[in-house]
Protein backbone atom coordinates (compact mmCIF):
# COMPACT_ATOMS: atom_id res chain seq x y z
CA UNK A 1 0.00 0.00 0.00
CA UNK A 2 2.87 2.36 1.06
CA UNK A 3 4.40 1.62 -2.02
CA UNK A 4 2.01 2.12 -4.11
CA UNK A 5 1.25 5.84 -2.67
CA UNK A 6 4.72 6.26 -2.86
CA UNK A 7 4.79 5.15 -6.76
CA UNK A 8 1.82 7.40 -7.36
CA UNK A 9 3.65 10.72 -5.63
CA UNK A 10 7.03 10.30 -7.58
CA UNK A 11 4.99 9.95 -10.24
CA UNK A 12 2.59 13.16 -10.41
CA UNK A 13 5.97 14.61 -9.42
CA UNK A 14 7.27 13.80 -12.32
CA UNK A 15 4.46 14.58 -14.66
CA UNK A 16 4.75 18.41 -12.51
CA UNK A 17 8.37 18.73 -13.65
CA UNK A 18 7.61 17.67 -17.33
CA UNK A 19 4.63 20.01 -17.65
CA UNK A 20 6.15 22.94 -15.89
CA UNK A 21 9.27 22.71 -17.51
CA UNK A 22 7.93 22.53 -21.08
CA UNK A 23 5.32 25.43 -20.64
CA UNK A 24 7.30 28.12 -18.98
CA UNK A 25 6.64 27.03 -15.50
CA UNK A 26 3.08 27.14 -15.92
CA UNK A 27 0.24 24.51 -15.64
CA UNK A 28 -2.27 24.58 -13.72
CA UNK A 29 -2.45 23.67 -10.98
CA UNK A 30 1.16 23.19 -11.24
CA UNK A 31 3.71 25.89 -11.00
CA UNK A 32 6.89 26.62 -10.14
CA UNK A 33 5.44 30.05 -8.32
CA UNK A 34 7.44 32.43 -9.94
CA UNK A 35 5.29 35.68 -8.88
CA UNK A 36 7.83 38.30 -7.58
CA UNK A 37 10.59 36.80 -8.51
CA UNK A 38 12.69 39.48 -10.58
CA UNK A 39 12.31 42.06 -7.99
CA UNK A 40 13.64 45.87 -8.68
CA UNK A 41 12.59 45.63 -12.66
CA UNK A 42 10.15 48.16 -13.77
CA UNK A 43 6.62 47.61 -14.17
CA UNK A 44 3.57 48.02 -16.17
CA UNK A 45 -0.14 48.54 -14.82
CA UNK A 46 -3.15 50.27 -16.62
CA UNK A 47 -5.02 53.05 -15.77
CA UNK A 48 -8.60 54.22 -16.69
CA UNK A 49 -9.83 58.37 -16.94
CA UNK A 50 -13.43 58.96 -17.76
CA UNK A 51 -13.26 62.54 -19.89
CA UNK A 52 -15.98 64.28 -21.77
CA UNK A 53 -16.42 62.40 -25.31
CA UNK A 54 -15.72 65.83 -27.40
CA UNK A 55 -12.25 65.95 -25.62
CA UNK A 56 -9.25 66.09 -27.10
CA UNK A 57 -5.28 64.81 -25.98
CA UNK A 58 -2.10 65.27 -26.16
CA UNK A 59 -0.41 62.21 -26.73
CA UNK A 60 2.48 62.89 -23.66
CA UNK A 61 3.09 61.25 -21.18
CA UNK A 62 2.56 62.73 -17.16
CA UNK A 63 4.26 62.00 -14.51
CA UNK A 64 2.20 62.92 -11.58
CA UNK A 65 -1.52 61.72 -10.89
CA UNK A 66 -3.09 65.27 -10.23
CA UNK A 67 -2.57 66.15 -13.90
CA UNK A 68 -3.92 63.75 -15.35
CA UNK A 69 -7.14 64.70 -17.25
CA UNK A 70 -10.92 64.22 -16.25
CA UNK A 71 -12.33 61.53 -13.19
CA UNK A 72 -10.59 58.16 -12.08
CA UNK A 73 -12.80 55.30 -13.86
CA UNK A 74 -13.21 51.91 -11.29
CA UNK A 75 -13.35 49.10 -13.58
CA UNK A 76 -15.12 47.36 -10.89
CA UNK A 77 -17.96 49.81 -12.86
CA UNK A 78 -17.74 47.27 -15.85
CA UNK A 79 -16.77 44.21 -13.56
CA UNK A 80 -13.72 44.09 -14.99
CA UNK A 81 -10.52 42.82 -13.19
CA UNK A 82 -7.68 45.59 -13.43
CA UNK A 83 -4.99 42.51 -14.01
CA UNK A 84 -6.95 41.45 -17.41
CA UNK A 85 -6.69 45.09 -18.27
CA UNK A 86 -2.74 45.91 -17.51
CA UNK A 87 -1.63 42.91 -19.39
CA UNK A 88 -3.80 43.70 -22.23
CA UNK A 89 -2.26 46.75 -22.27
CA UNK A 90 1.18 45.42 -21.53
CA UNK A 91 1.34 42.43 -23.38
CA UNK A 92 -0.40 43.94 -26.77
CA UNK A 93 1.90 45.51 -29.42
CA UNK A 94 -0.10 45.87 -31.87
CA UNK A 95 -3.36 47.97 -31.79
CA UNK A 96 -5.16 46.12 -34.78
CA UNK A 97 -9.13 46.20 -35.36
CA UNK A 98 -9.37 43.01 -33.37
CA UNK A 99 -7.68 44.02 -30.37
CA UNK A 100 -9.29 47.52 -30.06
CA UNK A 101 -12.61 45.56 -30.41
CA UNK A 102 -11.39 43.47 -27.49
CA UNK A 103 -11.01 46.60 -25.41
CA UNK A 104 -13.84 48.45 -26.44
CA UNK A 105 -15.80 44.78 -25.29
CA UNK A 106 -14.36 45.78 -21.36
CA UNK A 107 -16.69 48.99 -21.58
CA UNK A 108 -19.44 48.04 -24.04
CA UNK A 109 -22.08 48.99 -21.55
CA UNK A 110 -20.97 52.65 -20.35
CA UNK A 111 -19.37 53.61 -24.37
CA UNK A 112 -22.78 55.16 -25.64
CA UNK A 113 -22.11 58.28 -24.15
CA UNK A 114 -18.86 58.46 -22.00
CA UNK A 115 -15.29 58.31 -23.51
CA UNK A 116 -12.48 57.12 -21.50
CA UNK A 117 -8.64 57.63 -21.70
CA UNK A 118 -6.52 54.22 -21.11
CA UNK A 119 -3.13 54.80 -19.76
CA UNK A 120 0.01 52.69 -20.09
CA UNK A 121 1.28 53.36 -16.56
CA UNK A 122 4.88 52.38 -15.52
CA UNK A 123 6.65 52.35 -12.52
CA UNK A 124 10.08 51.89 -11.71
CA UNK A 125 13.34 52.63 -9.24
CA UNK A 126 15.03 56.16 -9.65
CA UNK A 127 18.10 55.51 -11.25
CA UNK A 128 19.44 58.95 -8.86
CA UNK A 129 19.14 56.00 -6.42
CA UNK A 130 17.31 56.55 -2.81
CA UNK A 131 14.30 54.97 -2.66
CA UNK A 132 11.99 56.92 -4.60
CA UNK A 133 9.35 55.26 -7.47
CA UNK A 134 8.90 57.34 -10.69
CA UNK A 135 5.76 56.56 -12.15
CA UNK A 136 5.02 57.42 -15.91
CA UNK A 137 1.50 57.88 -17.07
CA UNK A 138 1.43 57.48 -20.79
CA UNK A 139 -1.81 57.45 -23.00
CA UNK A 140 -2.37 54.57 -25.11
CA UNK A 141 -5.79 54.85 -26.24
CA UNK A 142 -8.53 57.61 -26.46
CA UNK A 143 -12.31 56.03 -26.73
CA UNK A 144 -14.96 57.98 -27.83
CA UNK A 145 -18.48 56.66 -28.31
CA UNK A 146 -17.93 56.44 -32.30
CA UNK A 147 -14.24 55.82 -32.60
CA UNK A 148 -10.76 55.17 -31.04
CA UNK A 149 -7.85 56.84 -31.22
CA UNK A 150 -4.35 55.42 -30.90
CA UNK A 151 -1.48 57.20 -29.50
CA UNK A 152 0.45 58.00 -32.62
CA UNK A 153 3.81 57.73 -30.83
CA UNK A 154 3.62 54.01 -30.22
CA UNK B 1 15.04 6.49 5.09
CA UNK B 2 13.33 7.11 2.55
CA UNK B 3 10.69 4.64 3.38
CA UNK B 4 10.59 6.36 6.83
CA UNK B 5 9.90 9.53 5.13
CA UNK B 6 7.29 8.52 3.12
CA UNK B 7 5.52 6.41 5.74
CA UNK B 8 5.75 9.62 7.76
CA UNK B 9 3.65 11.80 5.23
CA UNK B 10 1.17 9.29 4.62
CA UNK B 11 0.89 7.58 8.01
CA UNK B 12 -0.88 4.67 6.15
CA UNK B 13 -0.56 1.93 8.62
CA UNK B 14 -1.97 4.39 11.56
CA UNK B 15 -6.18 3.45 12.51
CA UNK B 16 -8.36 6.10 11.70
CA UNK B 17 -9.14 7.80 14.64
CA UNK B 18 -12.92 9.71 14.55
CA UNK B 19 -11.77 13.11 14.89
CA UNK B 20 -9.47 12.24 11.93
CA UNK B 21 -11.87 11.08 9.88
CA UNK B 22 -13.82 14.20 11.24
CA UNK B 23 -10.58 16.40 9.89
CA UNK B 24 -10.42 14.93 6.70
CA UNK B 25 -13.71 15.15 5.72
CA UNK B 26 -13.76 19.15 6.80
CA UNK B 27 -10.83 19.48 4.71
CA UNK B 28 -12.47 18.19 1.97
CA UNK B 29 -15.38 20.10 2.19
CA UNK B 30 -13.33 23.16 2.30
CA UNK B 31 -11.74 22.45 -1.22
CA UNK B 32 -15.14 21.24 -2.86
CA UNK B 33 -16.43 24.81 -1.51
CA UNK B 34 -13.32 26.47 -3.42
CA UNK B 35 -13.85 24.38 -6.39
CA UNK B 36 -17.28 25.52 -6.85
CA UNK B 37 -16.10 29.16 -5.64
CA UNK B 38 -13.92 29.22 -8.13
CA UNK B 39 -15.95 27.11 -11.08
CA UNK B 40 -18.68 29.59 -11.00
CA UNK B 41 -16.55 33.22 -10.26
CA UNK B 42 -14.59 32.29 -13.48
CA UNK B 43 -17.88 31.14 -15.12
CA UNK B 44 -19.54 34.50 -14.92
CA UNK B 45 -16.52 36.32 -15.54
CA UNK B 46 -15.64 34.43 -18.68
CA UNK B 47 -18.60 36.05 -20.80
CA UNK B 48 -17.31 39.42 -20.25
CA UNK B 49 -13.59 38.27 -22.57
CA UNK B 50 -13.45 38.51 -25.89
CA UNK B 51 -9.67 38.40 -26.50
CA UNK B 52 -7.24 35.83 -26.15
CA UNK B 53 -4.00 37.19 -25.00
CA UNK B 54 -1.98 34.88 -23.62
CA UNK B 55 -2.69 30.85 -24.13
CA UNK B 56 -1.86 29.14 -20.89
CA UNK B 57 -2.37 24.85 -20.05
CA UNK B 58 -4.44 23.32 -22.83
CA UNK B 59 -5.24 26.47 -24.37
CA UNK B 60 -1.29 25.76 -26.16
CA UNK B 61 -2.79 23.17 -28.17
CA UNK B 62 -6.71 24.15 -28.32
CA UNK B 63 -8.35 27.60 -29.07
CA UNK B 64 -10.81 27.90 -25.85
CA UNK B 65 -11.83 31.07 -26.76
CA UNK B 66 -15.17 29.41 -27.26
CA UNK B 67 -15.53 29.19 -23.45
CA UNK B 68 -16.03 32.69 -23.78
CA UNK B 69 -19.97 31.90 -24.94
CA UNK B 70 -22.27 32.37 -21.75
CA UNK B 71 -23.45 28.81 -22.38
CA UNK B 72 -20.25 27.18 -22.93
CA UNK B 73 -18.92 28.77 -19.41
CA UNK B 74 -22.15 28.59 -17.49
CA UNK B 75 -22.39 24.27 -18.66
CA UNK B 76 -19.07 24.11 -17.56
CA UNK B 77 -19.53 25.60 -14.52
CA UNK B 78 -22.54 23.41 -13.89
CA UNK B 79 -20.69 20.21 -15.20
CA UNK B 80 -17.77 21.15 -12.21
CA UNK B 81 -20.35 21.75 -9.61
CA UNK B 82 -22.03 17.95 -10.38
CA UNK B 83 -18.27 16.29 -10.57
CA UNK B 84 -17.48 17.69 -7.44
CA UNK B 85 -20.54 17.08 -5.23
CA UNK B 86 -20.72 13.37 -7.13
CA UNK B 87 -17.02 12.23 -6.04
CA UNK B 88 -17.61 14.35 -2.30
CA UNK B 89 -20.70 11.76 -2.00
CA UNK B 90 -18.51 9.00 -3.30
CA UNK B 91 -20.52 7.95 -5.89
CA UNK B 92 -18.51 7.65 -8.86
CA UNK B 93 -14.55 7.58 -8.30
CA UNK B 94 -13.24 9.33 -11.08
CA UNK B 95 -15.87 12.11 -10.62
CA UNK B 96 -12.86 14.31 -9.10
CA UNK B 97 -10.58 13.57 -11.86
CA UNK B 98 -13.77 14.46 -14.29
CA UNK B 99 -13.69 17.60 -12.02
CA UNK B 100 -10.23 19.22 -12.44
CA UNK B 101 -10.17 18.48 -15.88
CA UNK B 102 -12.72 20.60 -16.44
CA UNK B 103 -11.46 22.97 -14.39
CA UNK B 104 -7.88 23.08 -15.95
CA UNK B 105 -10.19 23.89 -19.04
CA UNK B 106 -12.06 27.15 -17.37
CA UNK B 107 -9.14 28.71 -16.28
CA UNK B 108 -7.24 28.30 -19.36
CA UNK B 109 -10.25 30.44 -20.71
CA UNK B 110 -10.08 32.66 -17.84
CA UNK B 111 -7.05 33.33 -17.42
CA UNK B 112 -6.28 34.02 -20.98
CA UNK B 113 -5.51 37.89 -20.76
CA UNK B 114 -2.18 37.22 -19.85
CA UNK B 115 -2.83 37.70 -16.32
CA UNK B 116 -1.14 34.42 -14.52
CA UNK B 117 -3.19 34.17 -11.53
CA UNK B 118 -2.18 31.58 -8.71
CA UNK B 119 -4.55 32.18 -6.45
CA UNK B 120 -5.70 28.98 -6.51
CA UNK B 121 -3.29 26.64 -7.40
CA UNK B 122 -3.77 25.29 -4.15
CA UNK B 123 -6.75 24.07 -4.32
CA UNK B 124 -6.86 22.84 -7.98
CA UNK B 125 -3.73 20.82 -6.33
CA UNK B 126 -5.70 19.81 -3.79
CA UNK B 127 -8.39 18.32 -6.13
CA UNK B 128 -6.31 16.52 -8.16
CA UNK B 129 -4.47 14.72 -5.30
CA UNK B 130 -8.36 13.27 -4.24
CA UNK B 131 -9.19 12.68 -7.84
CA UNK B 132 -5.93 10.46 -7.94
CA UNK B 133 -6.13 9.13 -4.76
CA UNK B 134 -9.74 7.89 -5.17
CA UNK B 135 -9.16 6.54 -9.04
CA UNK B 136 -5.54 4.57 -7.68
CA UNK B 137 -7.02 3.40 -4.33
CA UNK B 138 -10.15 1.70 -3.49
CA UNK B 139 -10.39 2.44 0.55
CA UNK B 140 -11.78 5.82 1.50
CA UNK B 141 -9.55 6.44 4.61
CA UNK B 142 -6.49 5.25 2.85
CA UNK B 143 -7.86 7.57 -0.22
CA UNK B 144 -7.90 10.51 2.78
CA UNK B 145 -4.48 9.72 3.89
CA UNK B 146 -2.73 8.85 0.53
CA UNK B 147 -4.40 12.46 -0.70
CA UNK B 148 -3.68 14.54 2.83
CA UNK B 149 0.05 13.58 2.30
CA UNK B 150 0.30 14.21 -1.58
CA UNK B 151 -0.97 17.52 -0.49
CA UNK B 152 1.88 18.26 2.06
CA UNK B 153 4.10 17.51 -0.47
CA UNK B 154 3.35 19.81 -3.02
CA UNK B 155 2.66 23.17 -0.73
CA UNK B 156 6.05 22.48 0.76
CA UNK B 157 7.12 21.89 -3.05
CA UNK B 158 5.36 24.91 -4.47
CA UNK B 159 6.43 27.07 -1.26
CA UNK B 160 10.46 26.23 -1.78
CA UNK B 161 10.20 26.60 -5.52
CA UNK B 162 9.04 30.08 -5.14
CA UNK B 163 11.46 31.10 -2.90
CA UNK B 164 14.51 29.40 -5.46
CA UNK B 165 12.37 31.10 -8.23
CA UNK B 166 13.07 34.52 -6.40
CA UNK B 167 16.78 33.35 -5.85
CA UNK B 168 17.08 32.39 -9.25
CA UNK B 169 15.52 35.75 -10.80
CA UNK B 170 17.32 38.31 -8.58
CA UNK B 171 19.92 36.76 -6.23
CA UNK B 172 20.04 37.22 -2.23
CA UNK B 173 19.46 41.18 -3.06
CA UNK B 174 15.92 40.53 -3.53
CA UNK B 175 15.31 41.34 0.10
CA UNK B 176 16.87 44.80 -0.97
CA UNK B 177 13.53 46.92 0.81
CA UNK B 178 12.85 49.43 -1.86
CA UNK B 179 12.09 46.21 -3.74
CA UNK B 180 8.69 46.66 -1.67
CA UNK B 181 8.38 50.05 -1.96
CA UNK B 182 8.29 49.38 -6.27
CA UNK B 183 5.56 46.77 -5.35
CA UNK B 184 3.26 49.05 -3.61
CA UNK B 185 3.54 51.52 -5.77
CA UNK B 186 2.18 48.77 -8.49
CA UNK B 187 -0.44 47.62 -6.34
CA UNK B 188 -1.40 51.18 -5.51
CA UNK B 189 -2.24 51.94 -9.26
CA UNK B 190 -3.93 48.49 -9.18
CA UNK B 191 -6.34 49.70 -6.76
CA UNK B 192 -6.90 52.91 -7.96
CA UNK B 193 -7.69 51.43 -11.06
CA UNK B 194 -9.97 49.09 -9.72
CA UNK B 195 -11.64 50.89 -6.99
CA UNK B 196 -11.14 54.34 -8.54
CA UNK B 197 -9.27 55.63 -5.26
CA UNK B 198 -6.77 54.04 -3.15
CA UNK B 199 -5.17 55.19 1.03
CA UNK B 200 -1.86 53.82 1.77
CA UNK B 201 -2.87 52.06 5.22
CA UNK B 202 -0.67 51.96 8.44
CA UNK B 203 1.37 49.09 7.38
CA UNK B 204 2.70 50.65 4.17
CA UNK B 205 2.92 53.70 5.27
CA UNK B 206 5.26 52.31 8.05
CA UNK B 207 7.29 50.40 5.45
CA UNK B 208 7.76 53.15 3.19
CA UNK B 209 9.17 55.11 5.78
CA UNK B 210 11.75 52.63 7.21
CA UNK B 211 13.78 50.78 4.46
CA UNK B 212 15.35 48.29 7.04
CA UNK B 213 11.68 47.32 7.90
CA UNK B 214 11.28 46.65 4.47
CA UNK B 215 14.12 44.72 4.46
CA UNK B 216 13.31 42.70 7.40
CA UNK B 217 9.92 42.02 5.73
CA UNK B 218 11.35 40.51 2.65
CA UNK B 219 13.86 38.47 4.28
CA UNK B 220 11.20 37.13 6.55
CA UNK B 221 8.51 36.20 3.87
CA UNK B 222 11.99 34.65 1.07
CA UNK B 223 13.18 32.62 4.48
CA UNK B 224 9.46 31.29 4.91
CA UNK B 225 9.02 30.21 1.50
CA UNK B 226 12.50 28.32 1.54
CA UNK B 227 11.51 26.32 4.58
CA UNK B 228 8.78 25.07 2.89
CA UNK B 229 10.02 21.73 2.65
CA UNK B 230 9.20 21.16 6.66
CA UNK B 231 6.32 21.02 5.45
CA UNK B 232 6.59 17.58 5.05
CA UNK B 233 7.54 17.23 8.54
CA UNK B 234 4.95 16.54 11.44
CA UNK B 235 7.34 17.70 13.90
CA UNK B 236 8.05 21.11 11.67
CA UNK B 237 4.59 21.50 10.57
CA UNK B 238 2.91 23.90 12.77
CA UNK B 239 6.34 26.15 12.69
CA UNK B 240 6.25 26.23 9.12
CA UNK B 241 2.66 26.58 8.96
CA UNK B 242 2.36 29.76 11.29
CA UNK B 243 5.65 31.16 9.47
CA UNK B 244 3.36 31.04 5.69
CA UNK B 245 0.06 32.45 7.54
CA UNK B 246 2.11 35.21 8.82
CA UNK B 247 4.01 35.97 5.79
CA UNK B 248 0.54 35.72 3.89
CA UNK B 249 -1.28 37.53 6.01
CA UNK B 250 2.14 40.36 5.29
CA UNK B 251 0.88 40.26 2.09
CA UNK B 252 -2.13 41.30 2.12
CA UNK B 253 -1.62 43.97 4.48
CA UNK B 254 1.69 45.59 2.79
CA UNK B 255 0.48 44.69 -0.90
CA UNK B 256 -2.63 44.09 -0.73
CA UNK B 257 -3.00 40.79 -1.87
CA UNK B 258 -5.20 38.35 -0.99
CA UNK B 259 -4.24 34.68 -1.02
CA UNK B 260 -7.33 33.53 0.82
CA UNK B 261 -7.67 30.25 -0.39
CA UNK B 262 -4.20 29.75 0.59
CA UNK B 263 -4.41 30.88 4.12
CA UNK B 264 -7.57 28.84 4.72
CA UNK B 265 -5.85 25.81 3.53
CA UNK B 266 -2.79 26.55 5.32
CA UNK B 267 -4.49 27.13 8.57
CA UNK B 268 -6.28 24.07 8.11
CA UNK B 269 -3.34 21.44 7.11
CA UNK B 270 -0.52 23.31 9.24
CA UNK B 271 -1.62 22.13 12.60
CA UNK B 272 -3.14 18.51 14.06
CA UNK B 273 -6.36 19.54 14.82
CA UNK B 274 -7.40 16.31 14.77
CA UNK B 275 -6.77 15.45 17.94
CA UNK B 276 -8.23 18.17 19.17
CA UNK B 277 -11.30 16.91 17.66
CA UNK B 278 -10.80 13.53 19.12
CA UNK B 279 -10.27 15.05 23.00
CA UNK B 280 -13.56 16.82 21.74
CA UNK B 281 -15.45 13.83 21.52
CA UNK B 282 -13.93 12.17 24.15
CA UNK B 283 -15.63 14.86 26.20
CA UNK B 284 -19.24 13.98 25.23
CA UNK B 285 -18.83 10.06 24.41
CA UNK B 286 -22.53 9.59 23.94
CA UNK B 287 -23.53 12.53 21.75
CA UNK B 288 -24.79 12.13 18.20
CA UNK B 289 -22.14 13.62 16.79
CA UNK B 290 -19.99 10.78 18.62
CA UNK B 291 -22.45 7.89 17.28
CA UNK B 292 -22.63 9.45 13.59
CA UNK B 293 -18.64 9.09 13.87
CA UNK B 294 -18.64 5.67 15.20
CA UNK B 295 -20.74 4.26 12.52
CA UNK B 296 -18.71 5.96 9.93
CA UNK B 297 -15.33 4.87 10.88
CA UNK B 298 -16.73 1.45 11.63
CA UNK B 299 -18.15 1.50 7.83
CA UNK B 300 -14.68 2.89 6.96
CA UNK B 301 -12.46 -0.50 5.08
Amino acid sequence: MLDKAIRLLLSLLLVYAVLVSTHLGEFWPFSIFPMFSKAGNPWTRALVREVPPSDTLRWEAVYELDKLPGEPFAMNQVGINTNDLANFVSKNKQWSRDKIGGMRSYFRSRLDDQAFIVYKVQGRLSSAGGDSVIVEYMPLLLMKPDTTLVNPNI
Amino acid sequence: MIKRFFNNLFRLDAEETKGEYLFHRIFETIVIYQVIYYAWTWGVYLPRLGEMILPLGIANYLDVSFMFSPSFAYANALLITLFAVIGYIRKWRYSYLAAVLLMHLHYAARFSQGEISHGSNFTGLALLVFALAFAFFKEDAKRRRVAFGMFLFFVGTGYTSAACSKLIGTGIGWIDGRHLYLWIGERAVDKLSQNGQFDLNFLQQLILSNQTLASLILFFGLASEFLGFLMWFRKTRWVEGTMLIAMHIGVSLSMRIAFNSYLILLIVISYPWHRLLDQLLARWPDSVVNRYLEQKVAATP
